[in-house]
């Protein structure tokens, strides 16, 4: 090695260590934020917040099936008692009535304070008269039993207000004393983690959690099944998913490509010196976007590998094209001019990326352009130095003369493919369809199966999806809180007039400290309340001294310290207000999930005119932001065009090259796209980037041509324009191999981009084949 | 908690009396359980009024109540109660739905409540003649005869005892008159079914 080469691998050495210790010293995060705009509006950052951490993202929801009623339900039993001891779980809930005991006592222990009935005339002769009458009723129906052993010291009714007004949802069917589907073929359990829906690791360690539990609960029923499903049960199948499908695919495409380019090289040393400029380029862009943004994400780690996929072709350009006798320096040198300008055209198109509103797509952009730098910087200055003397890749043969009979014929096909094309074109722009899709299914990475499943246990738990939520938003809790008990008052009203079947509210849970103090305040002291009691059970036929225990309850009220959230940890009203009662970086926040809700037009008129209140229909919203995301990608997309004809311009000097470079790449673009939508596809975002790899690829195969058509013939290089199209060849089948292959996974985003690449990247080379040479 | 409609539940099955199958089992010399289960099986559906006193430890003098009650086979029991107030309760496939004049509806699920569950399900299989169900839940003693017989159940299952001591029932053929039920804590239930509602 010479002392240049030295150099440069002490510099490239450098260069990895200096990567290393910036992505050791990184943080990875898998959250929802490379979702969420740069500047989110204020119903944005709450759906991302409520998608990340909020309590829907925390639930997972158990089915057992596959054995009869009475064993599915001791099993759902035996796994509640063993999953109760598990910390990393909130809450475990399969309907048995032990689990609700404790919120019975705190209802009890302070139903003065919680109860919406208290006010000062509940508690005069008139105002217990009509409760006491009340109560005679409900001794006679079936809630005789429950009313009698409260009366005593109940008789304003307040517990059972207060269990109707929280019993208000519909509930799962039961047999056996726990939770069953309607049909009886499936035990249901429901379960709330204690980390954040976003927290992947600590969602799959509770996922296994319940699942050893349900080993252990089945004792050897070896037909019994645990299904699970939520939206944090989602990310972890979907994460495991294209987790495995990426290791096992990715692992086939190694092996492929990898006998591939030994049969072509003839070098082992050759091959492991090939993956040097990409491996180089992925620890370079993940040390970028750690500096650029303070932390790297998943989505970028991901796809950003697939993204400098291109990295690969830089090697095999220049080992292919090394002639025998000639040197790997003169050959660069040759090829290097082309080499560069079809790197500036992908740093161009995804340069578009960095601008994105979006921290995913920015990411991505960085990561890439980083990448490739690197990449085409190891393949120039360091490779050269590490291949050994006179390695050079046989051509010729039976393959080269075929192909070169190929792309000699190539240019005849080039009037039926300029017509083919703008005939797909305009069906393409005629199409009445949609061609995007911004639901949320066709973004989740969840098979169409495990969705099924979900709309399925959901129905069974009498659990539709909440869509609509009212958002409050205070300066602190108290005021939070009273805001939340005055909108409680107007939806009481929706629900009167049918526009709403009914909600919930954190302050039904934990009322203000000014409601709870009035409410406190309303109790009149014993003596009054002596007389008021006596006065209105005359003439009822309830026991002398009956309610005694009422008064003594009373009057110790009037002491009592008001309810803190505190008092709740560790109960289900606790678990309730915790998801809806939320402190958020600026203030505090309530939810109101709403049910059954008919108008909603109507509804966010009725609330517009109050400050900090806001309707967030989940569906919508998502889908809106979907759209915004794919609208920007679209967009940038656009403008990397335009950058990279900028660049054309400036580097070719002609207008008729330019056209030609460009127009096998808008040639496979439009064939790709139109092959997705005929084929049943709805392009999501995925496939966008799909496509701008499609071109970033596919620009070196145009611009090879380029070259090839105009240097080669002047000078009648026959063989230098041999391997170059041999070179292009290779470089064309290992990135069909990775990206073919990759369209196999079960994982929509993985086989979104796999089958757009491996087919652009195919029709750019055929294209350019058709288009450029002759 | 739900005496009043296991109340209700036992004196629902009670159909039109089937002539030839009471004298069928009045002649057989060896009348029991079996014979009365059989008789209950035969009854799809009937529809009977009903008055009912409840003597509550906390009050001084019986609530009183009437209405109609009427059973379908096999699972549908309505309770429809006229006075003093007008309030309709069903019954059917472990859900009980209560509708109050002015209330609107409430629901409630039988089996929320095991020792509730277990009992209502077994009284329904009184009625549905599922004598297996019935002694799985009760110890069952039955004396008298196809034409006046009187059946005492006692719960097998604790968490049901702790509720109830004892149903009294009795009934002429397929039919039941009356029925008492004697909670645990003293509180009793009585209810007598009269002739056929229209």
């Amino acid at each position: 090695m010479t002392r240049q080469g030295r150099w440069r691998l002490a510099v490239w050495l450098l260069f990895i260590a200096g990567c290393v210790y910036v992505i050791a010293r990184t943080a990875f995060n898998t959250d929802m934020s490379a979702f969420l705009p740069r500047s989110p509006t204020p119903t944005q950052q709450i759906l991302v917040e409520q998608l990340r951490d909020g309590v829907v993202s925390r639930l997972i929801l158990a089915g057992i099936e596959g054995a009869d009623t009475e064993e599915l339900a001791r099993i759902s039993k035996a796994m509640v008692r063993q999953l109760h001891q598990e910390s990393e779980l909130a809450a475990v809930n399969n309907g048995e009535m032990d689990g609700q005991q404790k919120d019975f006592d705190l209802l009890w222990k302070y139903r003065f304070l919680l109860s919406p009935a208290v006010t000062p005339e509940h508690y005069t002769a008139d105002g217990l008269r009509a409760s006491l009458l009340n109560d005679l009723d409900l001794l006679a129906s079936p809630m005789g039993a429950l009313v009698q052993r409260v009366l005593p010291g109940d008789p304003g009714g307040e517990l059972v207000g207060l269990v109707d007004q929280l019993a208000g949802q519909s509930r799962p069917a039961m047999q056996e004393g726990v939770w069953f589907s309607r049909d009886g073929t499936r035990a249901m359990l429901l379960v709330q983690t204690r980390a954040a829906g976003s927290d992947l690791d600590a969602q799959e360690h509770a996922m296994q959690t319940i699942e050893r539990a349900f080993e252990s609960a089945r004792q050897g029923v070896a037909t019994a099944r645990l299904r699970m499903t939520g939206p944090s049960v989602f990310s972890v199948q979907s994460r495991a998913s294209i987790r495995d499908d990426a290791k096992r695919l990715s692992l086939i495409a190694t092996v492929l490509v990898a006998l591939l380019l030994l049969l072509v090289y003839r070098s082992p040393r050759a091959l492991v010196l090939g993956l040097l400029p990409v491996a180089s380029g992925a620890l370079a862009g993940v040390a970028a976007v750690s500096l650029g943004f303070g932390s790297v994400h998943g989505i970028t780690l991901g796809f950003g590998v697939t993204l400098i996929g291109e990295g690969v072709d830089y090697a095999i350009y220049l080992f292919t094209q090394i002639a025998p006798h000639s040197s790997a320096r003169s050959t660069l040198q040759r090829i290097w001019p082309t080499l560069r300008l079809g790197v500036l055209t992908s740093v161009c198109g995804f340069s578009a990326m960095l601008f994105s509103g979006f921290t995913g797509l920015a990411q991505l952009g960085l990561f890439s352009i980083a990448g490739l730098l690197v990449a085409v910087s190891v393949s120039r200055w360091l490779l050269p130095e590490l291949l050994p003397v006179g390695f050079f890749v046989q051509s010729g043969g039976m393959l080269s003369g075929a192909v070169m009979r190929m792309v000699h014929f190539a240019p005849r096909l080039r009037l039926p493919l300029i017509l083919g094309v703008l005939v797909l074109l305009v069906a393409l722009l005629l199409r009445q369809e949609p061609m995007w899709n911004d639901n949320l299914s066709g973004m989740s990475p969840v098979s169409q199966e495990l969705q099924a499943l979900d709309a399925q246990l959901r129905s069974d738990m009498g659990a539709p999806d909440v869509r609509y939520m009212i958002v409050l938003s205070a300066a602190d809790q108290e005021q939070v809180l009273q805001r939340s008990e005055g909108l409680t008052v107007q939806l009481q009203q929706l629900v009167q007039r049918g526009m709403l079947q009914g909600f919930e509210a954190p302050s039904q849970v934990l009322p203000s400290q000014r409601t709870q103090s009035m409410r406190r305040s309303a109790i009149p002291d014993a003596a009054e309340l002596r007389r008021s009691i006596a006065q209105a059970s005359h003439g009822l036929p309830f026991r002398p001294g009956l309610f005694d225990p009422f008064l003594q309850a009373a009057a110790a009220a009037r002491q009592q310290p008001l309810l803190e959230a505190e008092a709740l940890a560790g109960s289900n009203l606790g678990l309730k207000l915790d998801t809806l009662l939320l402190k958020r970086a600026s203030g505090w926040a309530a939810m109101l999930p709403l049910r059954g809700v008919q108008d909603a037009d109507a509804l966010t008129q009725g609330l517009a005119a109050q400050p900090d209140v806001i309707l967030l229909d989940m569906k919508r919203e998502t889908e809106h932001m979907f759209r915004e995301y794919r609208h920007d990608a679209a967009q940038n997309a656009l403008l990397g065009a335009l950058a990279i004809l900028l660049l054309l311009a400036v580097s070719l000097r002609s207008v008729r090259r330019v056209a030609g470079v460009t127009l096998p790449l808008v040639a496979a673009v439009i064939v790709v796209t139109a092959g997705l939508a005929w084929s049943g596809h709805t392009l999501t975002l995925f496939h966008l980037v799909g496509l701008l790899l499609v071109v970033a690829i596919g620009s070196n195969y145009s611009l090879f041509f380029d070259r090839e058509s105009g240097a080669g013939q002047g000078m009648g290089q026959h063989h230098g324009q041999e391997r170059t199209v041999i070179s292009l060849l290779f470089a064309n089948l290992s990135t069909i191999i990775g990206f073919g292959l990759l369209s196999f996974s079960q994982a929509p985003v993985l086989s979104a981009i796999g089958s757009t690449v491996a087919l652009g990247a195919f029709l750019s080379l055929v294209f350019s084949a058709i288009l450029i040479t002759g | 908690m739900r005496l009043t409609l296991l109340l209700a539940v036992c004196l629902l099955g009670t159909g039109p009396v089937e002539a030839e199958q009471d004298a069928a089992a009045a002649e057989t010399s060896v009348w029991g359980l079996p014979q009365l289960m059989a008789g209950m099986a035969g009854v799809k559906s009937s529809q009977r009024k009903f008055t009912e006193r409840k003597y509550m430890s906390v009050l001084t003098t019986p609530l009183e109540s009437s209405g109609t009650l009427s059973y379908r086979a096999p699972d549908r029991l309505e309770k429809h109660t006229l006075a003093p107030r007008e309030e309709r309760m069903v019954l059917e496939q472990g859900v009980i739905v209560v509708t109050r004049a002015g209330q609107g509806k409430r629901t409630m699920m039988v089996n929320q409540y095991p020792a509730i569950g277990a009992f209502v399900e077994s009284i329904r299989s009184t009625l549905a003649g599922d004598r297996t169900t019935l002694e799985r839940y009760f110890q069952v003693k039955l004396e008298g005869s196809a034409a006046r017989w009187r059946m005492q159940l006692q719960p097998l299952d604790k968490a049901t005892r702790d509720m109830v001591r004892e149903i009294r029932m009795e009934g002429r053929g397929t039919q039941i008159a009356g029925m008492e039920i004697i909670e645990a804590s003293g509180d009793r239930s009585v209810m007598t079914v009269g002739g056929e509602s229209p």
